[in-house]
């Protein structure tokens, strides 16, 4: 097995605003293989887009180094650094037309007219776009000009593509597709690419890693089911996905005493306070007295305090000896919620595996 | 409906204080002066006529468009650096940097031009300079003429310049630069090709405006020019004072009004134009 050459490589990157106690970016490191598609997913003032900026050279890091194909760009100039940049606002030039933006950055590459024209158009037409090259942003829809912004940045065979919340300014219902049509297109095409996210599903969906980020810093970075099945720190459990916390005492073996339970665990973290996380849709619902399923090794007697239905989904929320648990199913599914009112007997039961153990703080 | 209310004293004070006069000002106009200087009650479009009719009326014109064409063009220009310089400045020191640069405008203009007959004089500190280091043997005349008239216009013009340009470039998206940036724009191309553009709107505005102050000033053409510059308002000052022709110089007050109003009504249409494509 060869080993992947880093086409992005982040070393320690650090960046302080005048005026703020903490830094924006605190520390942040990862290597990013070529053609891969990353997304920085954190809450707002994580330093997910100053971490952006930073690659494309828009700001400059306090320290750190910024390395693309193995050559630093940490002091080249964002005009220097062909990098493809979506901005959240899209950043369309007001003045010219869609063909015209398109073409901007083949201008300043000194490419002749006829060339850049053809390229622009093969551009929108990459995006769908090839019969608008002459609109101005102003008569475009919002997916349109997002779509434009896109042909701008790609049409300079970037080294590398960052986008800042691309999707942020759609309607909800336009979102899912776009998202699905530019990870389509930056596979189809190869680009290495980083994307900001504050929206879970879109960074699962559209990522091979993800960089959980939190008060500037990477609380995990692995690929999008490592993130959402195994969260290797306590914020991760509770920023991705929904969890039911449960704090208590872990004894020896794994065991988490919590309330009047003791709940089977795979931790291998020593005795002392912790807390888990164990995410509704583990959680298996039996009628009182029903025996587990195999590896269902941990059992709840509790009482239904809550029925929400959605349609496709039913949650139950229910009191237990370990604390107030959420159980999530399939509402077609083959578990007996049907005829459940609060106040009603059950039984839930999940993994050991299931239980993301964490020392308590 | 409440607006207008709330605006009555001053809508009453702008009737009392400005229409009013403005109105007296008309009827003189439509007087007749006599042969020995005095003003006979007339309804006469003489003096108009007289006016029109005269070669320096359109010489006058002429020179007062040019003098305060170029001299609003020049304050534009140099205001723009100084309204890019606020817009890139940090929030916290943008106030302070917006207020330096109309920090002109606390300072009477009288003051102000005195201060520039001292640096621009046959004696002024520029002329002491040139021929102290030997230079020049003659002074260099930069004032009572067109130059130092123009050189106090701008100065005074500026400030204003500078306000409606921080206002009209503070709605451009600072992203729209960055954008260019990592496009492949350096610096050069990126203002050439984005910022100056984007700007022209506000750069029009700011112009229109100096324009309309330049060509109705009075103090700078009269105290830089020292007697030799003839404008309009200068001749409006003449005609009414060392002439006597009253009605001569109300009916130059009103064309030079009527011309005002209309580069006011471009101004209000260009403006117009440019929250448009904000």
């Amino acid at each position: 097995m060869t080993m992947a050459v880093a086409h992005l490589r982040l070393a320690g990157l650090v960046r302080h605003y005048a005026g703020s106690p903490s830094a924006a970016v605190d520390g942040i490191s990862l290597d990013l293989p070529r053609g891969a598609l990353l997304a920085l997913l954190g809450p707002s003032g994580c330093g997910k887009t100053t971490t952006l900026r930073i690659i494309a050279g828009l700001e400059v890091p306090d320290s750190g180094t910024i390395q693309v194909a193995g050559r630093d760009v940490t002091t080249l100039p964002p005009h220097q650094r062909q990098m493809g940049v979506v901005f959240q606002s899209y950043a369309l030039f007001p003045h010219m037309s869609a063909s015209g933006n398109v073409a901007f950055g083949l201008e300043m590459r000194g490419i002749s007219r006829a060339e850049r024209a053809r390229r622009a158009q093969a551009a929108l037409e990459m995006v769908g776009l090839g019969a608008l090259g002459a609109r101005k942003p102003r008569q475009l829809s919002g997916g349109q000009q997002q779509r434009v912004a896109l042909a701008r940045a790609l049409a300079i065979e970037p080294d590398l593509l960052l986008l800042d919340e691309p999707l942020s300014a759609l309607d909800a219902k336009l979102r899912e597709g776009v998202r699905d049509e530019i990870r389509a297109l930056q596979q189809r095409l190869g680009t290495t690419t980083v994307f900001v996210t504050h929206d879970q599903t879109e960074a699962l969906a559209m990522a091979d890693l993800v960089a959980v980020m939190n008060a500037g810093r990477i609380e995990q970075l692995a690929a999008p089911e490592e993130i959402f099945e195994r969260p290797a720190t306590r914020f991760v459990a509770t920023f991705v996905g929904r969890a039911a916390r449960l704090r208590g005492q872990l004894e020896s073996g794994g065991v988490l005493r919590c309330g009047g339970a003791a709940l089977r665990s795979t931790t291998a973290l020593p005795p002392g306070p912790a807390e888990a996380f164990l995410r509704p849709h583990r959680v298996r619902l039996l009628r009182p007295g029903q025996a587990p399923p195999p590896g269902y090794d941990n059992t709840l007697d509790a009482q239904l305090l809550r029925r929400v239905y959605t349609g496709e989904i039913v949650v139950l929320e229910a009191d237990t000896a370990a604390g107030p648990l959420t159980a999530e199913m399939h509402a077609d599914g083959e578990e007996g919620w049907h005829g459940l009112a609060p106040g009603d007997a059950l039984r839930l039961a999940f993994r050991p595996a299931d239980l993301a153990v964490f020392r308590a703080s | 409906m409440t607006g207008w209310l709330l605006a009555a004293p001053a809508l009453a004070v702008l009737a009392v204080a400005f229409l009013w006069p403005m109105a007296g000002l008309f009827r003189i106009s439509l007087n007749r002066t006599t042969e020995t200087g005095a003003m006979e009650a007339a309804l006469t479009t003489e003096s108009y006529a007289k006016l029109l009719g005269d070669s320096f009326t359109a010489e006058l014109a002429w020179n007062t468009l040019l003098l305060a064409g170029s001299s609003a063009a020049v304050a534009t220009v140099l205001a723009l650096p100084v309204a890019l310089m606020v817009r890139a400045a940090s929030p916290r020191w943008r106030g302070l940097l917006a207020l330096l640069g109309i920090a002109p405008l606390l300072v009477s203009a009288t003051a102000r031009l005195v201060g520039w007959m001292a640096i621009l004089g046959d004696q002024g500190l520029i002329n002491a300079m040139l021929m102290g280091s030997g230079l020049r043997d003659t002074p260099l005349p930069l004032i009572n003429n067109w130059t130092g008239v123009r050189i106090g216009l701008v100065e005074s013009l500026m400030p204003y310049a500078v306000l409606v340009l921080i206002a009209g470039l503070g709605r451009l998206d600072p992203r729209l630069e960055e954008a260019a940036a990592t496009l492949g724009a350096g610096r050069a191309r990126t203002f050439l090709r984005v910022t100056l553009p984007l700007a022209a709107p506000a750069l029009l505005a700011a112009w229109l405006l100096t324009l309309v102050l330049g060509l109705s000033s009075f103090i700078t053409p009269r105290l830089m020019g020292g007697g030799r510059v003839f404008v309009m308002a200068t001749e409006i000052y003449d005609l009414a004072l060392e002439y006597v022709d009253w009605p001569g110089a109300a009916a130059l007050a009103m064309l030079l009004l009527g011309a005002l109003v209309l580069l006011m009504l471009l101004r209000a249409v260009t403006t117009r134009g440019a929250g448009r494509r904000a």
